[in-house]
């Protein structure tokens, strides 16, 4: 048992070796985009603490505020933000983590001031000092460690935070933990995770080394190993500065941006849509001049549409009945001709963008249980639930829950709903219902797990849900200047039919490859590796 | 020279006088010692010279000058301040506590620095030995040696005492109850002194102003004050503690 423990240790720290280069670019990323929200923090913090400090009323409404903004959820923020923003990246992401970051600093500022002797502050104003010199000589100085107190707050909660800004494509070490979500990859979850628990407990130790350095020798200690050692404190932070900024720009990684002439790719956050993204970006690669700029693991259809929509990215996969739906907002329509010309139409009416040809497969919706329950009880379609449906719990991803094609119009079309629905991430939906912890899923037809968790999606018997037939959705401006592009993806119009949709995600999913891997080799198998479609 | 006329201090518009029509001069060089029990009004006079607290009415004059028509900032830093407990600044060594009035008054840093340590020669700190501790790494008689000098180093005409020396043991209490005398005599600063200590103000005061529920009850020498109490109350105030220290010696 215990070398098997470390058999997979050491496992990891292989795998771990073998992504150095994206490891330490990644961790500069999270660095900056920490260390720049908390910057912020500290130069809006501070001021508006000691502002604060100074009438009781400004106080309760400042805190106030400042409360409010943190107790909106993370992911919320940032999709707010990146309307408010229309930019995806670091902006949003660090606009986000400073709005995090300032309740610490604020409250900690105001605590610290009024945590100052009364007695002291009449001293200095017996002796003559002007409210300003209170406030530099006395107040501030004495307040000081509690206002660092709330700046190490501030900064490691930021590095935890951080990770979730992978979401709207501002990189760091979330960009593992994204990755690692959307393939079922533990490894690739540890390689952000634990950088990240690792970073967290850095910046805290070297702002706490700051604040010592900072602090004055003692006459008795004027001699000792510690009063030596302070100038090397102060060094800490200037070094760890240092260290993200080259970690993150001066590697080979940022200088990907090359000649200028990019396309920027992106995908959303499960293992299909990466695949899509690679596939794009790898035929792309190899058929024009063009650099590929790639922006996966978007944190849903919202973020990626905004996105393209707002010039921020060329291109994407998207699925018809989700643009349908969810981005046009029309009603659910299961004529899969009728849904794409609708949706190409309203598109470039709308947003200026292009569907082009379908690649071939259906990634509808199917509610789907385990094979031992469909042979046990004899259920074959949706229908078949209606009449035990009041004790089955199902397990949903957040936006099947939501989506009008979704549960809600389930409900509607087939008349009963489930005893208990709980929200489950897509890649911990198809390993809870083989578990047994739920009875139901909304599983994609295209998905590998379905085989391989011996399950068995029911039968639409009402026609409800729509087609979900993916297309490249590009933006037209980028197509007018770059038509070549165009000609390469056609080339992958009905490519991949469902199960051959099936079998790329399962390679994945359950072998664990790499989606790029998996792609070169089936473009090989194709041709469109070797040929030049130029000519 | 400080002058008090009619001056009277309400917290609550008038339902009570922390400091009730109060008339009192202290003159050139002299120390006056405010005595009284603890919510005489004694702290609340003092803080009123250098406007801690405004008077509600009355007035107060400083080298004949109105105090609330000057700057309350460029006053305080004429007047030399020692405060009831320490008030010292425990994030600045000893010297930088020292030298912050001639600092804040704009004195340049080789001057500031010189006079603070001659000014914590002159009250009993080398300063090769102390100028660059913290505060806290000082005893309580130090500390409050350091407070003096603060109160000192600007060279102000004046010295306002909130019981200085009340926190501290009393053999350090004595032997800088000494020294103060004596440094005051040699300094010729025009001194106001808040004690409840009867024995302190009979050793420091020149004359000693006796205050109880904000009214003033008599301003005399110490002799005077003993052989002549002006009212029930200042005699009853001083004839226990004499009494006891009869009783005392004659004991012996």
């Amino acid at each position: 048992m215990g070398a098997g423990w470390l058999e997979s240790v050491s496992n990891w720290m292989d795998f771990a070796i073998a992504r150095m280069p994206e490891l330490w670019f990644r961790t500069g990323q999270h660095l900056i985009l920490t260390g720049v929200s908390t910057g912020l923090a500290i130069a809006i913090g501070l001021p508006l603490g000691i502002l604060a400090s100074t009438k009781q009323w400004l106080r309760a409404t400042v805190l106030g505020a400042i409360g409010i903004f943190q107790t909106v959820p993370s992911l919320a923020m940032l999709a707010i933000l990146l309307t408010l923003v229309g930019k995806i990246g670091a902006v949003p992401a660090i606009i986000a983590l400073t709005i995090y970051a300032l309740l610490p600093i604020v409250r900690n500022t105001v605590t610290g001031i009024e945590g100052v002797p009364p007695e002291v502050v009449e001293a200095a104003r017996g002796i003559g000092m002007t409210r300003r010199q209170r406030l530099r000589m006395v107040q501030l100085p004495l307040a000081m460690p509690v206002m660092i107190a709330g700046i190490r707050t501030a900064a490691v909660v930021g590095v935890g935070v951080a990770t979730l800004s992978a979401f709207i494509g501002a990189g760091g070490l979330g960009q593992f933990i994204n990755r690692g979500l959307a393939l079922s990859n533990t490894q690739l979850i540890l390689l952000g995770a634990i950088p990240a628990a690792l970073l967290a407990v850095l910046v805290d130790g070297v702002i706490a080394a700051t604040a010592w350095g900072m602090e004055p020798v003692r006459q008795r200690e004027k001699h000792s190993l510690g009063a030596r050692l302070k100038p090397f404190a102060l060094a800490m932070p200037v070094l760890l500065v240092a260290l993200g900024v080259y970690a993150a720009f001066g590697s080979h990684q940022a200088a990907a941006n090359h000649s200028g002439k990019t396309v920027r790719i992106s995908s959303k956050n499960f293992t299909e849509q990466l695949i899509l993204g690679e596939l794009m970006s790898q035929m792309i690669e190899a058929h024009t001049d063009l650099a590929v700029d790639r922006r996966f693991n978007l944190g849903g259809t919202m973020i990626c549409h905004e996105a393209l929509a707002a010039g921020e990215i060329d291109l994407y996969a998207e699925y018809t009945g989700t643009g349908l739906v969810t981005v046009l907002k029309r009603p659910v329509d299961s004529d899969a001709e009728r849904v794409f010309k609708k949706v190409r139409t309203d598109y470039k009416k709308q947003f200026n963008l292009e569907w082009l040809e379908p690649f071939g497969f259906n990634n509808t919706y199917a509610l789907t249980i385990r094979k031992s329950d469909a042979r046990a009880r004899g259920w074959r379609t949706i229908s078949d639930l209606a009449t035990s449906a009041d004790t089955l719990r199902a397990g949903f991803t957040a936006e099947f829950s939501e989506r009008a094609d979704g549960y809600p119009g389930v409900r509607k079309a087939y008349g009963f709903g489930f005893a208990e629905v709980r929200d489950l991430e897509p890649s911990l939906m198809y390993q809870a219902v083989a578990k047994g912890e739920v009875d139901v899923i909304c599983a994609f037809t295209t998905d590998g797990r379905i085989a391989a968790y011996d399950l068995q999606p029911l039968a639409d018997d009402r026609g409800f849900f729509p087609p979900y037939f993916a297309a490249p959705v590009i933006r037209l401006d980028f197509l007018r200047t770059h038509p070549d592009v165009r000609d390469v993806l056609v080339k992958l119009a009905g490519v991949l039919d469902d199960t051959t949709m099936q079998s790329l995600n399962f390679e994945v999913d359950e072998k664990g490859r790499n989606p790029e891997d998996v792609v070169r080799d089936f473009l090989r198998e194709q041709g469109f590796l070797t040929l030049n479609l130029k000519e | 020279m400080i002058v008090l006329d009619g001056v009277s201090k309400t917290f609550d518009d008038g339902q009570s006088y922390a400091v009730h029509e109060l008339s009192l001069q202290v003159n050139e060089g002299e120390t006056l010692v405010l005595l009284g029990s603890s919510g005489c009004g004694k702290t609340t006079t003092l803080k009123m010279i250098n406007r801690l607290i405004e008077p509600t009415s009355g007035m107060i004059q400083v080298d004949g000058r109105d105090v609330t028509k000057q700057d309350p900032v460029a006053l305080r830093r004429t007047i030399g301040y020692v405060f009831q407990g320490i008030g010292l600044f425990s994030h600045y060594r000893v010297l930088q506590n020292v030298e912050i009035v001639p600092k804040l008054v704009g004195w340049p840093a080789n001057n500031r620095r010189t006079r603070a340590r001659e000014i914590l020669d002159l009250v009993g700190l080398p300063p090769d030995e102390f100028s660059g501790r913290f505060p806290d790494e000082l005893s309580g008689g130090q500390q409050q040696r350091v407070g003096v000098a603060r109160a000192l180093a600007a060279d102000p005409k004046y010295l306002l005492m909130d019981e200085p020396f009340g926190a501290l043991d009393a053999i350090t209490r004595d032997s800088l109850q000494q020294e103060l005398k004596s440094l005051s005599k040699r300094l010729g600063k025009t001194t106001v002194f808040v004690t409840h200590d009867i024995f302190e103000a009979l050793t420091l005061a020149d004359r000693i102003a006796v205050l109880h529920e904000g009214r003033l009850q008599q301003v005399d020498t110490p002799k005077r004050v003993l052989s002549d109490p002006a009212t029930p109350f200042v005699h009853e105030l001083f004839e226990k503690p004499t009494q006891q220290l009869a009783a005392f010696q004659g004991g012996d």
